[in-house]
């Protein structure tokens, strides 16, 4: 083991401080991006576990959001290995519940995404278990994520309003939580009960099942060329990879991150740097020991470097660490974090680089080391 | 190689800038050391003796005069190349042990090996050796907290012997040990000269070592006031202890 690792083990309360700084800068980033990633996932949930193979959006839209003519349908039937295509169907109601006794009133908007209760069925997330497809294929039936029971002010079984009109709570699902409006699933009949569902010339996005989901790209693109723009086919892991792009060009949350990573760097760089210098203060005797056996300035110079390069690698398993904790935390209030690879390469980059611009900085330390001061 | 001249100086000056008063340390002395022989530089406090090995073994640069160590002018080196010639050649014993904290004793020495351009295994075989015959086989993964004084300075003076180097400074070796761990390290260095044929400069204030050097020289107010041979090397005329 070389004298900058063992020196590091050995004292590693001397270096905590620099660790600890570190670690909170990343974390300071990294949860930050895992919020905003989290939260898109949470919109995009349907999608990503949705059975489509392909979605197909208007042309200039990423989002599910914008409409396309209904005609479109038909079209993509044409090619031959389209098996269904089914539009996704998302829309907004008012829920309220009937409070019981002692309970307060919850009146909330709320995101209905429906359904074909049938297994599977294009626009039936495919994680949904049994009892939940047939629950949902009772009239008036809903089903919610588990987390959003408290916000809604409603337990399984209980009955709420919608638009006015009474539906049941008949189960709930896991892992579509919801930090704003909360998502309330039914079927497509329910949605025309309650008058949610409309049949008009246009739709929102299109879910498109293939005979061998091992082509999709190849289709995508066949479709593409066969819709003369008038759509736009798109694979699974495209369109969540574009969301994730979009999110990032919103401006506030750049400014944010951007605002955060300014501060961790400064504050990691800060602290690492004065840790460091610190402790090679705490040892210039030896180092000025070894400048008097002949060893040169430069080889002093790389253990200092190497040492600023242990830290950052100990800083970046206590972000690690942390990031665990935070996550179980946010986990525990319903909130879903998500660290893309990306977000996690580019940390570890930050953290090494605040470590060896720290450990640059705390070179000139190392001049105070004359052995002749040694002598007395 | 022993009795041979291992390093000489002459007329070193050197002053300290104390405020805007200028305060004389070394006073154009002359210095000779040999190979096999222990030069015991004594004196009191602030008599110019640390002043006068860190000129001798290029850690500080004197005002005026030369040193020629093993045959080179040493000041006349660039840096680097005084570093390689204390990398090659120089063995250093503090009266601070100076060990790093995080090492055992036997990484301390491989530790100084590994600048040598040592390879690893022999590195190691040269650190056990070199820990044995200071009597630290016992010793051997031991870190300095868990071991004594005396110990720690074996380990520096194994750490300064393994690189086998032809000049040995120790300053003031003893001063912070018991008058037995004391006698070892003296008994240690004086070996050195003896059995590695090194030329080994001590700088001390404890009358209890004087009975182990081959010469002894008195410094005071940055002058050597007497240089005393107890054994005289054989090319060496009595006349003329300074060379």
């Amino acid at each position: 083991m070389s004298l900058a690792l063992s020196t590091l083990i050995y004292e590693w309360r001397r270096y905590m401080a620099a660790v600890i700084a570190l670690a909170v800068a990343g974390l300071l980033v990294l949860s930050l991006v895992g919020m905003f990633m989290g939260i898109g996932k949470n919109f995009t949930a349907t999608i990503d576990r949705s059975p489509a193979d392909l979605m197909v959006l208007p042309p200039d839209s990423q989002g599910f959001g914008s409409s396309q003519p209904r005609r479109n349908i038909p079209t993509l039937y044409q090619h031959p290995e389209v098996v269904e295509v089914m539009p996704y169907t998302q829309r907004w109601a008012m829920w309220a519940n009937f409070p019981s006794p002692g309970q307060s009133a919850k009146r909330d908007g709320v995101q209905v995404i429906i359904v074909d209760p049938i297994a599977g069925a294009v626009t039936l997330p495919n994680d949904f278990p049994e009892d939940v497809i047939l629950a949902l294929q009772e009239p008036y039936s809903v089903v919610v994520d588990a987390t959003s029971l408290a916000k809604l002010g409603v337990k399984v079984g209980d009955k709420a309003q919608m638009n006015g009109r009474t539906v049941n709570v008949r189960a709930t699902i896991t892992n579509y939580p919801s930090l704003f409006n909360s998502m309330v699933f039914m079927s497509r009949q329910t949605a025309k009960l309650l008058n949610l569902y409309d049949e008009g010339p246009r739709v929102g996005s299109l879910l498109v099942k293939l005979r061998d989901p091992a082509r999709a790209a190849i289709v995508a693109k066949e479709l593409n060329d066969m819709g003369n723009k008038q759509f736009r086919a798109w694979t699974r892991e495209d369109l969540a990879r574009e969301n994730q792009a979009e999110m990032f060009k919103e401006s506030f949350i750049v400014i944010m991150l951007g605002f955060m990573l300014i501060v961790g760097v400064f504050i990691g760089v800060v602290i690492t740097w004065q840790t460091l210098q610190g402790a090679i203060l705490a040892n210039i005797k030896e180092f000025a020991s070894l400048r008097a056996l002949g060893v040169s300035m430069g080889n002093l110079n790389l253990i200092i470097m190497e040492l600023s390069f242990w830290v950052g690698v100990a800083g970046l398993l206590m972000t690690g660490i942390l990031l665990v904790g935070v996550t179980a935390l946010a986990n525990a209030v319903g909130l879903t974090m998500f660290y893309p690879l990306w977000s996690i390469i580019t940390i570890a980059i930050m953290l090494l680089t605040i470590a060896v611009i720290s450990g640059l900085l705390s070179l000139g330390v190392l001049k105070k080391s004359q052995p002749a001061d040694l002598l007395r | 190689m022993t009795g041979k001249l291992a390093i000489e100086a002459k007329g070193l000056t050197k002053s300290y800038k104390i405020g805007k008063i200028k305060q004389p340390v070394l006073k154009e002395v002359n210095f000779t050391a040999y190979h096999g022989q222990v030069t015991m530089v004594m004196g009191p406090s602030g008599s110019g003796k640390s002043t006068l090995i860190a000129a001798l073994s290029g850690l500080m640069k004197p005002d005026e005069g030369e040193v020629i160590a093993l045959g080179e002018s040493l000041w006349k080196k660039k840096k680097a190349k005084i570093d390689q010639f204390r990398l090659d050649h120089c063995g250093f014993i503090f009266q601070g042990f100076n060990l790093f904290p995080a090492l055992n004793a036997t990484q301390q020495v491989e530790q100084v090996l590994k600048y040598c351009k040592v390879k690893k295994g022999e590195a190691k075989k040269r650190a056990v050796q070199a820990l044995t015959e200071v009597g630290l086989d016992k010793r051997l993964k031991q870190t300095p907290s868990a071991l004594s004084g005396g110990e720690k300075q074996r380990v520096a003076i194994a750490r300064a012997l393994s690189k086998n180097p032809q000049l040995l400074f120790a300053d003031e070796p003893t001063s912070a040990l018991d008058s037995v761990s004391g006698q070892v390290v003296i008994k240690l260095l004086h070996r050195a000269a003896k059995e590695h044929g090194a030329a080994v400069i001590v700088v001390t204030h404890d009358p209890r070592l004087e009975a182990y050097a081959d010469r002894v020289i008195h410094m005071e107010d940055g002058q050597i006031l007497s240089d005393t041979f107890v054994n005289r090397p054989e090319d060496v005329p009595p006349s003329a202890p300074h060379a």
